[in-house]
């Protein structure tokens, strides 16, 4: 079976307003299988979320392909298969919130695709019960809190039923213990539904939940890998402007001092059970 | 400059259904030149508690002393207290709007009716202060600028109104690791090289401990703790009430505790946590 999302020299420039072009994206060659969950880091202007705007062909290349499950995004006859199956999920909730109440917001993307009611009301439940907000589903979105707003706009997503998610930095705006749930639920969608998930995020502990990670930098991706491989890599990490997960710098002072410690320790609970 | 709050209360849409506490009976005294964080989950004050502290709103309840004047009136004296501060908002670069960056950084100054002479020679300095070229980025349009440079913009426009004290609401958010660190630092340099008074609203508790001496920790509305950032930072059971996580060496430091570890958990910064974790290794191992 062909990839899920394969991209052969990607290449986007942004035009100028006053003359010239800025290119965001250098001939970027990627593959994503199936049911991966993908996390995505770089520093700001690194070209992440460039890239990924053209997994649901929001942009279309300058220069090169991408392909959706088969789907060239090239086609504009292809596009809104393409974004039947990839959808996406941004920094700011309020800039993502439609309706008066959060059940409305929900079926805006089923009703946009023309599903007849009942189909409607059914994906519209499901989708309250995977984002655990049944009990809010008359309330006005604006009323929710950050992290309730981004859990509305997921499910917004998911009742389109996508086969792919593309969190672009969902957290950034989030208080902890939201972030946590937020993250929980997108562990949730990759683990029990199968959902392919790519997550753009500044916070290399979030980055270090995912089963790979790609690293760009001026419009490349310059490192893929599992998080172990990659977080290995402290000094190309600190020139590309990124730092190490909390575990691994840890790991690293407890070294210097002389203490020995498997380098692959990637959460708090690792750290501490290598300790222990 | 004394920051006073007295038996504050704020309700948002008072008198109608929509009515929302924002603020209970908070007190709270701020001196010059103290590092504050003002901590709590979302939707806990901290938002409409620095902005009483900037006298931008009017209290339903109470009031904020700057130096003794009350904050949010109308009078001369008021305003004369309140250009003493300058507030950064969540993503300040949201509100530029200027076509140039030294324009944008020029707004402020000129408004306070100083010479052309004076205005940029304020602006340079502060373009300075943030780390921006003034000859090289001064004549850039600040929307073609990265996000990361484009908020030094936005805190150069505060700064070159010369505060007394600084309000960052959110300060690092949406940069990346090391648009975050350079932030820090500079934040850091300003407080030390101007002797600003800090006022930074954060969850990032790691951020927190970096930069602040106190720590203010709100929960629905009401000062639940005010104390040594050591202290309040290090306090799991408290942060958790209040909604909130604990810094990751924190976190690190309960766990080994509750395995047995005889160390101290008030070390913030990893490489704090780090020399623990290494003195009570070697020790554990002398005994043995």
């Amino acid at each position: 079976m062909a990839p899920f999302i394969q991209t052969k020299g990607l290449t986007y420039a942004y035009p100028l307003e006053s003359s010239g072009q800025i290119v965001a994206l250098q001939g970027v060659d990627v593959t994503i299988e199936r049911g991966e969950y993908v996390a995505l880091i770089g520093a700001n202007g690194s070209g992440k979320s460039t890239l990924v705007r053209h997994f649901n062909a929001l942009l279309l290349p300058t220069a090169g392909q991408v392909w959706v499950d088969g789907l060239s995004t090239s086609q504009p006859e292809l596009r809104w298969k393409v974004r039947q199956r990839v959808g996406m999920v941004f920094q700011n909730p309020d800039n993502q919130l439609v309706a008066n109440t959060v059940e409305e917001d929900i079926a805006f993307g089923p009703e946009n695709r023309g599903l007849p009611p009942a189909q409607i009301r059914a994906r519209v439940d499901e989708a309250l019960q995977l984002v655990g907000l049944v009990d809010y589903r008359t309330h006005p979105p604006q009323m929710l809190s950050g992290g309730q707003k981004q859990h509305v706009a997921i499910a917004g997503v998911l009742a389109t039923r996508p086969s792919c998610i593309i969190f672009d930095e969902p957290t950034s705006m989030l208080d902890p213990p939201s972030r946590q749930a937020m993250l929980d639920t997108i562990r949730r969608l990759n683990v029990e539904e199968g959902i392919t998930v790519i997550l753009i995020t500044q916070s290399m502990d979030e980055a270090a939940l995912a089963h790979r990670v790609l690293v760009m930098h001026h419009g490349r991706i310059v490192m893929d890998g599992s998080p172990s491989a990659i977080f290995a890599h402290h000094e190309r990490l600190q020139a590309l402007g990124l730092e190490l997960p909390f575990p691994i710098q840890m790991a690293r002072h407890l070294k210097r001092g002389g203490m020995s410690l498997p380098s692959t320790c990637l959460t708090l609970e690792a750290l501490v059970n290598a300790l222990c | 400059m004394l920051i006073e709050a007295e038996n504050l209360n704020h309700t948002y849409a008072l008198g109608t259904p929509l009515a929302q506490v924002a603020l209970r009976d908070v007190n709270l005294q701020i001196g010059p030149g103290e590092r504050v964080g003002i901590l709590g989950a979302s939707g806990s004050g901290k938002t409409t508690l620095v902005q009483h502290l900037a006298g931008l709103l009017q209290p339903t309840e109470g009031r904020v002393l700057l130096d003794g004047i009350v904050a949010h009136r109308r009078t001369p004296a008021a305003l004369a207290q309140r250009r003493r501060i300058g507030i950064a908002f969540q993503n300040p670069e949201d509100q530029i709007f200027e076509q140039t960056v030294f324009r944008e950084v020029a707004f402020g100054p000129r408004n306070l009716g100083l010479s052309q002479a004076e205005v940029a020679t304020r602006v340079a300095w502060a373009l300075e202060l943030v780390g921006l070229n003034p000859t090289l980025m001064g004549g850039r349009i600040p929307f073609a600028l990265s996000g990361g440079e484009m908020r030094r913009v936005a805190l150069a426009g505060i700064l070159a109104m010369r505060p007394h004290v600084l309000i960052l609401d959110e300060p690092t958010a949406g940069l990346d690791p090391r648009g975050r660190q350079e932030l820090l630092r500079r934040v850091k340099r300003w407080h030390q090289e101007m002797g600003l008074t800090l006022i930074v609203v954060s969850h990032n508790l790691d951020e927190l401990a970096r930069l602040v001496e106190r720590v203010v920790l709100l929960k629905a509305g009401r000062v639940v703790a005010d104390g040594p950032a050591r202290r309040v930072l290090s306090d799991a059971a408290l942060l958790r009430s209040a909604g909130l996580d604990v810094p990751h060496s924190v976190a690190l430091l309960h766990a080994l505790r509750a395995a047995g570890w005889p160390v101290r958990t008030d070390q913030l910064l990893p490489e704090e946590a780090a020399a623990e974790i290494l003195r009570v290794r070697r020790a554990m191992e002398e005994i043995r």
